[in-house]
């Protein structure tokens, strides 16, 4: 390796060498530690919400059915009458109006047709609670002035309470069919999330069986993947696992409901497949 | 998420995480580099005590002293003469041995010196250009390991990112990185190589000029002398 010459002097030059290369690592090490504290940014991660405004919305929105106004008006209607007679002569003529309208409802909604029902019953009470108040009125209005003015204000408050009552009762009615509405969207689109992932497994890959996988992802407003879809529930077989995974990855971006109010329902969703069915 | 992967991009951790083959390549390649200038630095000694010996010697020899002197001082030296000393006592040695033999033509005698201090050059020739093929090979050969672990490295990355479905920069990332330390750890053993080598081969290239000369010069001293 080395003549004999050369003998004297190897010490030295391998001392020598080393001490480069000890050199060159130090450099290496100092570079790369200075690399690394620099690449430490601050960072913070930002959630950008679209729903909560239109979470915010649809209280004050609701489309107050139409089916309670019309009897809120005819209820309201009577009273600027202070003859007593001629309401009492127009109530008979009312409910059968009322009923007809009712039973062609009926037809039309199953359902609804109880609640209905209650609330027009609840609306005739109050009808002849008014008009037996605003009879006493009358009455009352022949004798001395100050009692009328007690009469009259218990009518105001029980007016308007039946007004609050008849507007609840339709915001929560509202309310209900909403969400009726939005579960049936949820659905709708929770199924066609579904069909489009399982148009993209091969199936070939979950083999035999009837295996069952869940899956949790995270969605965007966009329809794409917020992260990696996890896995909850492995079907047994990881090839199978995969292979939805893949799928789920395939099919953004995802179909979501046109509305952003929605979309709260889908942030995180858990998918449920079975690819062999 | 991909910025603690670059906290983790230590040069330790780029080495320990590389393949088998690109671990045998930096090996290759330290190993290389150590020894290249191992004999970098031998050679800046013996190259340079080689021209300080020449010198030395051309100033005594010049100095106009008796050359049986001058010979018998370096023949009776306990260390082996080197350079031009050796050359000078190879052909000394012989001229007097030829001397000795008194029905020796002239011609004769210059010949016989002659190719005694030419076998001494050789041999000292031989000495200067010890590792110099090593290191030529070093540095035209090293890029080319350092560039074969690199490729390797990297194949070996985008052969991981076939299996993902979303590829991203940060998977194979520290991939191309660790694979690149080879290239410069081949670099790094290849660019002293190279430059030493070709500092060597002039200085190589003066020592042996001068050697020649002294060889001319004495030849003509020793025919004016017989």
């Amino acid at each position: 390796m080395i003549r004999a010459y050369e003998k004297e002097v190897s010490w030295k030059a391998g001392g020598l060498a080393i001490a480069v290369h000890l050199v060159l690592l130090g450099a290496l090490l100092i570079s790369f530690n200075w690399k690394a504290a620099h690449t430490t940014l601050d960072v913070t991660e930002v959630e950008l919400w679209d729903s909560i405004p239109n979470q915010a919305a649809p209280t004050p929105e609701p489309v107050v059915p139409p089916e309670p106004k019309p009897v809120v008006k005819e209820e309201i209607k009577p009273e600027p009458k202070l003859e007593p007679k001629p309401i009492v002569e127009e109530k008979p003529k009312e409910e059968p109006q009322v009923d007809i309208a009712l039973e062609k409802k009926k037809k039309e909604l199953a359902l609804k047709k109880a609640d209905e029902q209650l609330k027009k019953d609840k609306v005739l009470e109050q009808k002849k609670q008014l008009e037996a108040l605003k009879l006493e009125a009358l009455k009352d209005e022949a004798k001395p002035p100050v009692k009328v003015n007690k009469t009259s204000d218990a009518l105001k408050r029980l007016q308007q309470e039946a007004l609050a009552e008849e507007k609840t009762a339709g915001d929560q009615q509202a309310i209900g069919a909403k969400a009726a509405a939005n579960a049936g969207a949820i659905g709708e689109f929770t199924d066609k999330i579904k069909a489009k992932i399982r148009g993209n497994v091969n199936k070939t890959l979950c083999g035999e069986g009837n295996p069952e996988l869940k899956f949790e992802i995270g969605l965007l407003p966009t329809g794409e993947l917020n992260g990696s879809p996890k896995l909850v529930k492995s079907s047994g077989s990881a090839a199978c696992d995969e292979a939805v995974e893949r799928a789920i990855m395939a099919s953004e971006p995802l179909p979501l409901p046109k509305d952003p109010s929605l979309f709260s329902q889908f942030r995180n969703l858990n998918l449920k497949f079975r690819p062999n069915d | 998420m991909s910025i603690s992967a670059t906290d983790d991009m230590s040069i330790f951790s780029l080495v320990a995480g590389a393949s088998l083959p690109v671990q045998l390549v930096l090996v290759v390649l330290i190993g290389t580099s150590l020894f290249s200038w191992w004999y970098i630095f031998i050679k800046i000694a013996t190259i340079k005590k080689a021209e300080t010996n020449a010198e030395d010697f051309e100033k005594a020899f010049w100095s106009g002293g008796d050359l049986n002197k001058l010979f018998e001082g370096l023949a009776s030296s306990r260390r082996k003469p080197q350079g031009m000393a050796s050359i000078f006592e190879g052909g000394f040695r012989e001229y007097v041995r030829h001397k000795q033999q008194t029905n020796m033509d002239v011609s004769d005698v210059m010949e016989g010196s002659r190719r005694a201090m030419r076998a001494a050059y050789n041999r000292e020739l031989d000495d200067l250009d010890a590792h110099l093929p090593f290191l030529a090979s070093v540095g035209s050969v090293s890029p080319y390991i350092g560039l074969f672990g690199t490729v390797w490295g990297i194949m070996n990355a985008f052969r991981g990112l076939s299996n993902v479905a979303q590829a991203t920069l940060s998977q194979v990332a520290p991939g191309i990185a660790e694979a690149l330390v080879a290239t410069a750890i081949g670099l790094f053993a290849a660019i002293p190589a190279v430059i030493a080598y070709n500092r060597f081969a002039s200085s190589v290239d003066r020592l042996s000029v001068r050697y020649e000369s002294f060889m001319e010069e004495f030849t003509n001293i020793l025919q004016r002398k017989s």
